[in-house]
């Protein structure tokens, strides 16, 4: 009796060897996702890493671009050029006889050259007082479904 | 029973070929191991190339923000002139090589003879231009595409050679870089460059950047080469993608703010190159000091080179002259009756004269055996002390200087500074030489002679900031030319410095006075109309080797400021060897009223009735 409820609930062989290749299927499957993760990975770091080359010459293109503009700009307003453009405008150099002193209230000669920049002295203190650094996910949840339900409330 | 076999057979072969696939795939690993080189085979850690992060010198600005020298992309030109087998190619690489000479204008005797022998010898990627313009490159790329396209290439006219290299870029062609990819055997890479967008002005304080080296020459590219130096920072980056990082912060060297004002700069060398001119001299230079904080607001120096092109012959005498002189405010030199300031400054302070002080001119003095005369070798009288300066009697300041005694007198000197380098920041700067009273062979005669300038060597730079003692109460202030250190975006300003107080408060103060009445009392051609100035003219004659001191040739100076009540400037005048005139009053006195002219508009100071109206 017990045989026979042993071998009527136990697989057949044909049943057997269909859980078999279904283990090996499955093997596949879960490889194959690995290998189709590892390489969706590799393709990303790949991307990433072309980009990163790519980052490296567009900064050296920025430079030698920026330093020919400055040069450009510098070659523009060379003094002798500045001078011929003055005159070419109709004006000549002043005299001291000619000079009208206007004294103005509150007016300073300020006695500093005109190149600003920051002191030495200056805070560097970035400000990064940004509300999503110290906020929870369950208060930015809560946010969230505040938000979503707010045209709800009104109805 | 025959199906069997059959499919037994079947079995077999596929396992024959897949024993045979395996085994030729064993085999050839086998083959490769044992019979291939390693050394030809690639390194795997090796695939990459060495990179650089592009930095730039750092820029030298005036203080308005007026840039002095900058920086400029460059090109080095490479072609290759290897692998070519065909006739056409041959006819091709002949073609490039004179197409480079054309364009690059190549003087470089040995890149000369390698282009234009035959055959060719074979080297790949030769630089035939290291630092070609954006221009020079276009045209070489312009005669490429002509020659590729079959086109005949430009026939130079006399107009196109007149214009060539003066013929301004469009704002496109000389920002846009240049890519020379798409060619086969030409390749350009970027590198930047020093650049000095205005040439010739100011170029005796700035000096130049050597090209091959990258090393900063004379003034302050060389006193602060590593300060402004932008370390290019090489790495290793892998062509493996997975192995790409960061590429390290370009080091960008400090900018460097000067204290001069680039407008009066120019306008003081102009004053200075046209009175060169005029007067036939040999060489000059001209320092505009606020005396309050030693800022040195103009120094001209002539005669000067363009320093973008500092390797032409016509500037290798101003570069490498034997005295070694590139700026004649650091250059030291007997300066003459402008020394009388100081001698005089001593003796008041030391109290040995007042400066109504009678001395009687007998139109000569003999000190330790020499006999020193006038100028005009005439007795003058009963003389005051300002009436000595005022006609500027070495008599009488020899005179002086023995009221003082040796001791005094030099330690007086020393402590103006003399024999000592002032600081400034500029390479090259002389010391000077004051013979110590204490050497044994100083004689006494000597103590008459440096009296008025003769038998000692002072600095243009030196004699400024002895000076800024008398126009600043006192207080004497240490010269200096850089305003600021900026790096990274912040500022180093450096203290105003005073270094000493040589003499007091009340000697300056009279001496001041002496020097302003005897200007007035000789109309002398310094005076500036509505500005009260104080100053003294010099004349030195200049001692010449075996021929000894000539009157015929005179360094001619002049050193004044203003306005009395209030000082705000320092001119200091040095003239070299004019032939129109030996006499500073008439050589250098001109130069600084037109110097002080521009200066009173460029900073503001009114005339003394409008300033003292103003104040009150």
């Amino acid at each position: 009796m017990t045989e026979s409820l042993i071998q009527a609930y136990s697989n057949s062989p044909r049943r057997q060897k269909l859980q078999i290749i279904g283990g090996i299927l499955i093997a596949i499957i879960v490889a194959a996702v690995m290998l189709v993760l590892y390489l969706v990975m590799s393709s990303r770091v790949v991307f990433m890493g072309r980009q990163l080359q790519q980052a490296k010459s567009d900064i050296d293109q920025l430079i030698y671009l920026s330093v020919n503009y400055q040069n450009q700009i510098d070659r523009l307003s060379r003094f002798e050029l500045m001078e011929e453009r003055a005159v070419e405008l109709g004006f000549r150099p002043a005299y001291p006889g000619e000079v009208f002193y206007v004294p103005v209230a509150g007016l300073e000669n300020a006695d500093e050259v005109g190149v600003v920049f920051r002191d030495e002295s200056a805070s560097a203190i970035i400000n990064v007082d940004i509300p999503d650094y110290h906020q929870s996910l369950i208060e930015w949840v809560g946010e969230q479904l505040s938000n979503f339900l707010r045209p709800f409330r009104g109805l | 029973m025959n199906e069997k076999i059959t499919y037994n057979w079947r079995y077999i072969s596929i396992a024959v070929v897949f024993t045979l696939f395996g085994l030729a795939i064993i085999a050839q690993m086998a083959r490769i191991q044992l019979t291939v080189n390693s050394s030809e085979l690639p390194v795997p850690v090796l695939l990459g190339q060495w990179e650089k992060a592009a930095s730039r010198r750092g820029l030298i600005l005036d203080r308005n923000g007026h840039v002095l020298a900058g920086n400029q992309t460059v090109y080095a030109v490479d072609v290759n002139f290897e692998d070519f087998n065909q006739p056409g190619e041959i006819e091709e690489v002949k073609m490039l090589a004179d197409l480079a000479i054309e364009a690059f204008d190549i003087k470089n005797q040995y890149l000369l003879e390698f282009l234009q022998q035959e055959p060719r010898p074979l080297e790949r990627n030769l630089t035939v231009e290291n630092y070609a313009t954006q221009a020079d490159l276009l045209h070489f790329l312009d005669l490429l595409e002509r020659y590729y396209a079959g086109l005949p290439l430009e026939e130079k006219t006399e107009e196109s050679e007149e214009s060539e290299g003066t013929a301004p870029l469009s704002i496109e062609e000389s920002i846009e870089l240049i890519d020379c990819d798409h060619l086969v055997r030409v390749s350009c890479s970027p590198h930047l460059i020093r650049s000095y967008p205005e040439g010739r002005m100011a170029s005796n304080i700035i000096g130049f950047v050597m090209r091959d080296s990258n090393e900063g020459q004379l003034g302050i590219e060389e006193k602060f080469d590593s300060t402004l130096f932008g370390n290019d920072r090489t790495w290793w980056a892998f062509w493996d993608p997975h192995k790409a990082d960061l590429a390290p912060d370009p080091d960008h060297g400090a900018n460097i703010v000067l204290t001069i004002d680039s407008v009066l700069q120019a306008d003081v060398e102009t004053i200075l190159d046209e009175s060169i001119k005029k007067t036939g001299a040999l060489a000059g230079t001209v320092i505009v000091m606020d005396p309050r904080n030693g800022e040195i607001l103009a120094m001209a120096s002539s005669p000067r080179a363009d320093i973008n092109r500092y390797w032409d012959e016509e500037y290798f005498e101003i570069i490498n002259n034997l005295e070694n002189v590139f700026n004649y405010a650091i250059k030291s030199y007997e300066p003459g009756s402008v020394v009388k300031v100081l001698t005089m400054a001593a003796a008041l302070d030391a109290g040995v004269v007042e400066p109504d002080t009678e001395f009687i001119d007998e139109g000569q003095i003999e000190i330790g055996g020499v006999t020193i005369k006038n100028w005009n070798e005439k007795a003058w009288g009963p003389q005051d002390m300002t009436s000595c300066l005022q006609n500027s009697l070495n008599v009488c300041l020899a005179w002086v200087a023995t009221q003082l005694e040796s001791e005094s007198f030099y330690n007086y000197f020393q402590d103006f500074g003399f024999g000592q380098m002032t600081g400034i920041e500029l390479a090259g700067e002389a010391p000077g030489l004051v013979k110590s009273y204490r050497s044994p062979d100083y004689t006494r005669s000597e103590l008459g002679t440096n009296a008025f300038g003769q038998g000692i060597e002072i600095t243009p730079i030196q004699m400024v900031k002895a000076v800024s003692a008398i126009a600043n109460g006192g207080e004497m202030v240490a010269p200096r030319i850089i305003h600021s250190v900026v790096d990274d975006g912040y500022r180093y300003t450096p203290p105003k410095t005073v270094v000493g107080h040589p003499v007091s408060a009340e000697t300056a103060e009279t001496l001041t006075e002496m020097l302003r009445q005897s200007l007035k009392n000789e109309s002398s051609l310094a005076l500036v109309p509505g500005y009260s100035l104080a100053g003294k003219t010099g004349t030195a004659e200049i001692y010449i080797p075996s021929l000894g001191y000539k009157s015929s040739a005179t360094n001619t100076s002049f050193v004044g400021w203003g306005p009395t009540d209030d000082p705000q400037f320092i001119v200091y005048v040095w003239i070299s060897k004019p032939s129109a005139s030996i006499w500073g009053s008439e050589i250098a006195a001109p130069v600084f009223r037109k110097v002080v002219e521009k200066l009173v508009i460029h900073q503001g100071i009114p005339p003394d009735a409008v300033r003292i109206a103003l104040q009150e």
